[in-house]
């Protein structure tokens, strides 16, 4: 970690230097550690310390940006000139806003010592006792656990001067029988948070009952799906459909359709980096304070999200979702919510007469046909039969192949209690979502295992 | 820098290792993406560390830095093994690295053009008039072209001797042009889609493709999709072509492949494989004329290198021989399982990432007839054309890929086009349906620069040569 002043006095410093009309600097600082297991041993343990810088210099309306890894005042320098030099030789964007202006940011608490501090020994410790409590049931286990701790600070030449020191961990727990499997995750800014005896119990209990798996024909059946199903369902819609660039290209399900109703009327998403109920960070990577954003409300479509270039083709405001430089044109939810409902999973196996539960989905891809968010993907690591309000047992993994519009407007229970699920972002965001009885979901093919 | 580099390493033997070795990475990369006639982002990115690997007491650790100094590698290199020893306390059996000759040696790719001296306003101005031709429709409302260049230089050395330099030049350049109208939403895209095509080459492979002559042609099959009729869903026989043959060969022969899917070290992120150890040499994977070969040699591939990330020199090995399962792509730890040296395919995307075993140039190789000769031959059929989606479970057995575009296939002529096409099929039932692979004059080496695998996660450059292939009884049109 570099800290806040010295990251700050050395980017002013540069910044003063640029011969551009309006200059940004942007720092990534990460040291992580990740313990990766397999076959209950630890088969990979890395650690990384790396610091990113990106400047982003504009010469009237033409725009460049470079990037390094090093934070030498020279190298910075040279980037910083090498920015200059890609804007002076780019060609002009009438659409190019004026950098964003000074704001003031919410204190968040996103940084704990004890998690910044945590050993590989510590992780090593940590998942000896899965292995161990695994081994008591002839299971094997596989999974990865990490800790890392990273700072990101926005400077620029109107002012901005945005900083957050942040901490993370996430680890996930599959066991695995010969014929069946189980999985659990957490995520959260303090390791102490993660539990640990919870999430190895969910992912043994889940392959044990799903041993001997039966086969069941491809077809419409109602299903449950558990937190972890519905964010993986959920990140591939923030892919296709709630960025402003999928919006205006057309290419997303709500395109033309705000004030419009195209989901059920139980399904309400929100975008909030401010709401510590997930990973919270407080601002983008343009320096803007995030806000809420209300992308479908009571099934019916509100908004996508925007950073300054997107926002000024609109005549309004960035509401803080701009990634790095390389991407300008691709504002994106990172803090993603889906609203519970009153119901429980319990409640859910209970109604459902003949369907599934299912744990989780493996590759999905949701390109298929993105204007009715038609997606396809597999089942994984406990997909079980429900028949009678009861689990039954175990099943076979089975192919999807269906319109998440339709699902999402087929959702008949959510459940009250939601999950902070991980993303490829999980240090800057996350997924927030309940489980959700989904009636009439279609799987379009079969495995044999 | 060798000698800072030859100091650490001197470092870890002294230190007790049972072997390390150091990667010392420079990348630099330029990205030029233009759309609408608007170049909406140009960008230079340059990122140098070190990582280092460390065996100790039979266990791995790894550890990494973007601060380049003596200082730094002595402290990363103590950090590798106080994670190493970690990661011994969960140790079932000692880690076993198969032999490996201690190279000294240095290679660099072969190109005509250094793209980062090629003037900007040459780049950029042949992404403009692609997207120009593009939008010469009112129905082709979003137009993208791009390029993008990585020139990589790696150091490489081992507590056994090795010594490596490599310098590798990697280019990039796509277009694709989205047609809408009456909320039908069409693609299509060239040379293939998600970026385009990739190979070691400089600025001449960029030259050579024949861009604003082509973006015609794309454009006009988007406006037509708009009125396709969407591919029935069917059982029928397929050729597939381009590119998106070699996702086939990726998904569905490159992933199982690999060594550590089999022995269950990537269960938790990308899954396992079918291809168990006892079906090596024991399966028939596919039909006869299915020849699959791993080729790092190869020129110009984005898998093409002269050592992998351990120090094993690029080789040609054969995955798949006249159908039967043969080979695996291995490294040094998992070859040693099988009593095997390594064949050489374990690569990291960067500084900071561990080596995994990765695809190189995985191909399907050439066979008899002409594309032509194949679309006379076939009565009744559809050909599909370049990825639009793709899926398949974590055993890599059930895929599920979409096209942009189909023609139907009558008594040995290309029909009307089809929208939305999609087929999926169970990996070794769809090989083995394959009765004809097209020769080498369709058969070109694509590049793929977003391979993923492992945590945390690594994007890897790989390429297939494939030639189009036609396979029997395929599940078409599943889409709901």
């Amino acid at each position: 970690m570099i800290g806040k002043d010295r990251i700050f006095s050395t980017l002013e410093a540069i910044l003063k230097k640029s011969p551009a009309e309006q200059t940004e600097a942007v720092l990534i600082g990460t040291t992580s550690g990740l313990t990766r297991y397999a076959n209950s041993t630890i088969h990979q343990n890395v650690a990384e310390t790396d610091t990113k810088i990106y400047f982003r210099t504009s010469v009237g309306k033409k725009m460049g940006v470079a990037s390094t890894n090093s934070f030498v005042p020279e190298d910075l320098k040279r980037t910083l000139l090498n920015s200059y030099y890609l804007a002076e030789n780019q060609r002009q964007n009438p659409d190019l806003p004026e950098l964003p202006p000074k704001a003031t940011y919410p204190k968040l608490q996103t940084y704990l010592k004890s998690t910044a501090s945590f050993t590989p020994k510590q992780r090593a410790d940590k998942v000896k006792r899965i292995f161990k409590k695994a081994a008591k049931f002839d299971l094997d286990i596989a999974g990865s656990f990490s800790t890392s701790q990273s700072e990101v600070a926005v400077v620029n030449s109107n002012g901005v001067r945005a900083y957050q020191p942040l901490t993370g961990a996430s680890i996930n727990v599959i066991a695995l029988s010969p014929d069946s499997s189980g999985y659990a995750e957490g995520l959260s800014r303090r390791v102490r948070d993660l539990d640990f005896e919870a999430i190895t119990d969910t992912a043994i209990r889940k392959c044990l009952d799903s041993k001997n798996p039966k086969e069941i024909k491809p077809g419409r059946y109602d299903v449950i799906l558990e937190p972890c199903a519905v964010g993986s369902i959920m990140e591939w819609l923030n892919y296709i459909a709630f960025g402003a660039r999928q919006f205006h290209e057309g290419t997303s399900f709500v395109s033309g359709k705000i004030g419009k109703k195209v989901l059920g009327e139980n399904i309400t998403i929100y975008d909030d980096g401010n709401d510590g109920g997930g990973i919270a960070f407080p601002f983008d990577f343009e320096g803007v304070p995030k806000k809420r954003v209300w992308l479908i409300q009571k099934g019916i479509a509100k908004g996508v999200v925007h950073n300054s270039l997107t926002a000024k083709r609109e005549e309004g405001q960035s509401t803080g979702h701009a990634l790095t430089p390389e991407y300008p044109e691709d504002p994106m939810a990172l803090n993603l919510f889906v609203k519970g409902g009153n119901g429980s999973l319990r409640r859910m196996i209970s109604s459902v007469e003949r369907g599934l539960l299912i744990t989780r989905f493996h590759y999905i891809n949701g390109y298929l046909d993105t204007t009715k968010a038609l997606m396809t993907g597999m089942t994984r690591d406990g997909t079980f039969l429900i028949k009678e309000g009861k689990v039954k047992h175990g099943l076979k993994n089975l192919r999807f192949t269906d319109s998440m519009v339709r699902a999402f407007s087929n959702v008949v229970m959510l459940s009250r209690e939601r999950q902070v699920i991980n993303s490829w972002w999980q240090d800057i965001g996350s997924l927030v979502c309940p489980a959700m009885l989904v009636k009439d979901f279609n799987f379009s093919g079969k495995t044999e295992f | 820098m060798k000698e800072k580099i030859r100091t650490t390493v001197s470092h870890l033997k002294r230190s007790g290792v049972d072997y390390a070795d150091l990667r010392l990475v420079r990348k630099t990369t330029e990205s030029i993406a233009v759309k609408n006639n608007n170049v909406e982002s140009l960008s230079r990115d340059e990122n140098y560390g070190f990582g280092i690997r460390v065996l100790y007491s039979g266990a791995w650790g790894f550890a990494s830095s973007s601060i380049v100094t003596p200082a730094e590698m002595k402290r990363v290199a103590e950090e590798a093994i106080e994670i190493a020893k970690a990661s011994a306390t969960t140790l079932k059996k000692p880690v076993i690295l198969a032999e490996c000759d201690p190279y000294v040696d240095s290679y660099a790719s072969k190109y005509e053009i250094d793209p980062f001296s090629v003037p900007l306003e040459e780049k950029i101005g042949l992404l403009l008039e692609v997207n120009s031709v593009l939008l010469k429709d009112k129905r082709a409302k979003v137009a993208k072209s791009s390029m993008d260049f990585y020139d990589t230089r790696k150091f490489f050395a081992s507590t056994e001797g090795a010594l490596l330099e490599q310098e590798i030049l990697e280019s990039g350049v796509g277009m694709e042009v989205t047609a809408i109208e009456g909320g039908e939403v069409q693609k299509r895209s060239y040379p293939s889609s998600h970026g385009g095509d990739f190979a070691t080459r400089g600025y001449e492979f960029v030259r050579a493709m024949d861009l604003v002559g082509s973006a015609e042609r794309v454009r006009e099959e988007a406006v037509a999709l708009l009125k396709a009729k969407p591919l029935p869903s069917t059982s029928a026989t397929i050729i597939i072509t381009g590119s998106q043959m070699a996702l086939q060969v990726h998904e569905s022969c490159g992933h199982p492949t690999e060594l550590d899917r089999v022995l269950g070290t990537e269960i938790s992120l990308a899954g396992g494989s079918f291809l168990s150890l006892d079906k090596l040499d024991n399966l028939q994977y596919g039909s006869k004329v299915v020849d699959i070969t791993a080729d790092a040699s190869l020129e110009g591939g984005l898998g093409s290198f002269a050592y992998d990330d351990e120090g094993v020199k690029a080789q040609r090995s054969y995955l798949v021989k006249e159908g039967r399962f043969v080979g695996y792509l291995t490294s040094r730890e998992t070859a040693a399982v099988l009593n095997q040296r390594s064949n050489g395919t374990m690569r990291a995307d960067g500084w900071n990432r561990l080596p995994l075993i990765r695809m190189t140039n995985i191909n399907l190789e050439p066979g008899e007839p002409s594309l032509e000769e194949l679309i006379a031959d076939t009565k009744s059929g559809y050909l599909l054309d370049t990825n639009k989606s793709w899926s398949i479970d974590d055993q890599r057995l059930n895929f599920q890929f979409g096209t942009e575009i189909a023609w139907e296939i009558r008594n040995g002529k290309l029909r009307g086009i089809f929208k939305n096409p999609v087929y999926t099929g169970i990996t070794p039932e769809f090989w083995n349906s394959c009765d004809a692979v097209c020769n080498r004059k369709d058969w070109h080496l694509w590049g793929i620069p977003n391979c993923g695998k492992g945590e945390p996660q690594q994007v890897m450059h790989v390429a297939h040569g494939t030639s189009p292939a036609r396979f029997h009884n395929v599940k078409i049109g599943v889409s709901r």
